[in-house]
């Protein structure tokens, strides 16, 4: 601090002017002595804030609130400041004073300075940050919310990884996969007439079949490709190779026959449903700008829906490619050679069941 | 889900209270102020901020590269680091934040000691 030296000014300021002087000022000054907290001196702003309650003696821990007494004597003493706020009555409404205590100076470490200021004015900074910056972490959390639903809904619609590469860079190169199996089902005995009597509990059915359809081939790291009316696509071996891909469509096949013949013994209406399986490469892209879709391409997926409509009610019906792969681990019986349309003589089997693991 | 210090303590409009109750500390010591003497009060309150906020785990991103390059030709002192810490332990001590609270935000910026002491 600069003490000014008025002595040239002709002018030397008395105690009493001084006395004065710290007593006009608008902060509130005190002089307390640390052992006890006996207050020595104090200016008028100071006695305003603080009053003592009754006895005029009273120490400065009675007279100031949300004073820590620990604290301030472990700061002084590492000769720090101590700082806290409190609130006073003055003029009939309360403000909040900021209070510091340090030690006067080294020479007399014992004698502790008090200096307090009304801070209204930040305060008012203060609330309006405040005020405003819950406006926006309010609008951040809605913003991330909707981030995520957007992102939930989109993951409906494409695998993973191809949403991941969409984000990214903004568009989906089309992939060809050598080695993936597809999966295709129909719901067959459905007459038109079932249809028109009765749209909204038909379609309330078969979205539960599908909800489950889901889930089991979520449980063998499956992609459902898309529903079209009562079909149901399903794919393994893309986005991410598996070597597995057949292995796993013909673990799904199964268990979704399963689960309608379960369904069909407890419930009043009948499904029944034809497979077709097919292993082969596919392409799989995002089709679309706008209201885009994941889909998957090629002769794999045109023969698997051969293998579908040439099916029988509750039976999966699979060719030589996939067979080959799962003959080891799962029972079928032979079909005979069917002529294919656009694929010529082919042999077929019907998955039956996954055999124990010796 | 678990809320973080961060959001805990009101988010961001009390990480600004205690930036600028640090900030006063910090400026007010001899042993730290020499090392803000140059340094522009926007630019300290700005880094500050984002500092004390993602080390109470909140939205700001400060990295450790970021932390390293400002502080890498202001010869930062141990000492002088010591003391910066314990101030900021009082200052969330002054904002009466728990104890295993101001435990964990101090582990998180004594972790990075390293990217703020200048190596001798």
């Amino acid at each position: 601090m600069v003490e000014a030296d008025l002595s040239e000014s002709g002018y030397t300021p008395d105690r009493d002017t001084l006395r004065q002087l710290t007593q006009s000022l608008g902060v509130g000054i005190a002089l307390v002595k640390l052992e006890g907290w006996e207050v020595v001196f104090e200016n008028a702003n100071f006695f305003k804030w603080f009053p003592p309650n009754s006895d005029a003696d009273d120490p400065l821990t009675a007279r100031l609130v949300g004073f820590r007494e620990d604290r301030a004597i472990s700061r002084i003493q590492k000769g720090r400041i101590y700082g806290f706020e409190t609130e006073t009555e003055t003029g009939g409404r309360s403000a909040p004073i900021s209070v510091e205590l340090r030690s006067l100076s080294d020479e007399s470490p014992d004698l502790v300075v008090i200096e307090c200021r009304d801070i209204s004015k930040q305060k008012q900074a203060e609330y309006m940050l405040e005020s405003y910056s819950k406006i926006s972490e309010k609008n951040a959390r809605e913003l991330e919310r909707e981030k995520e639903r957007a992102e939930k809904l989109l993951l409906n619609i494409m695998p993973k990884s191809v949403y991941e590469e969409m984000k990214d860079y903004g568009t989906v190169t089309p992939q060809l996969f050598t080695e993936a199996t597809i999966l295709l089902l129909d719901f067959v005995g459905h007459t038109e007439k079932d249809i028109s009597r009765d749209p909204g509990a038909l379609v309330t059915e078969l979205n539960d079949i599908f909800n489950v359809f889901d889930r089991i081939t979520g449980m063998f790291d499956c992609e459902r490709i898309r529903t079209v009316g009562d079909s149901y696509m399903a794919v393994s071996g893309l986005p991410d190779a598996t070597p597995d891909h057949a292995h796993n469509i013909a673990k799904v096949a199964l268990r979704m026959l399963r689960y309608i013949e379960r369904r069909n013994s407890a419930h009043l209406e009948s499904w029944h449903c034809r497979i077709g399986i097919n292993s082969g490469p596919v392409v799989g892209s995002l089709v679309g700008v706008q209201k885009y879709v994941y889909d998957i391409f090629g002769p794999g997926v045109n023969l698997a829906s051969r293998m579908e409509t040439i099916s029988e009610p509750m039976k999966i019906t699979l060719n030589e490619d996939t067979y080959q792969l799962i003959k080891d681990d799962f029972e079928c019986t032979e079909r005979g050679e069917f002529e294919i349309k656009g694929f010529g003589e082919l042999n077929l089997y019907f998955l039956e069941r996954e055999l124990p693991h010796i | 889900m678990s809320q973080t210090i961060f959001e805990r303590y009101g988010g961001f409009s009390s990480v600004s209270k205690i930036v600028m109750s640090f900030y006063e500390k910090i400026l007010a010591s001899p042993v730290t102020n020499p090392f803000f003497a140059n340094s522009d009060m926007k630019t300290l309150i700005d880094h500050q901020t984002k500092f004390i906020a993602s080390m109470m785990g909140g939205p700001a991103s400060y990295t450790n590269d970021h932390l390293e390059r400002v502080h890498a030709r202001l010869g930062i002192t141990e000492a002088a680091f010591i003391e910066a810490v314990e101030m900021f332990e009082e200052t969330l001590e002054d904002f009466d934040m728990q104890d295993d609270d101001i435990e964990q935000v101090l582990d998180e910026v004594m972790s990075r000691k390293n990217f703020i002491v200048s190596k001798s």
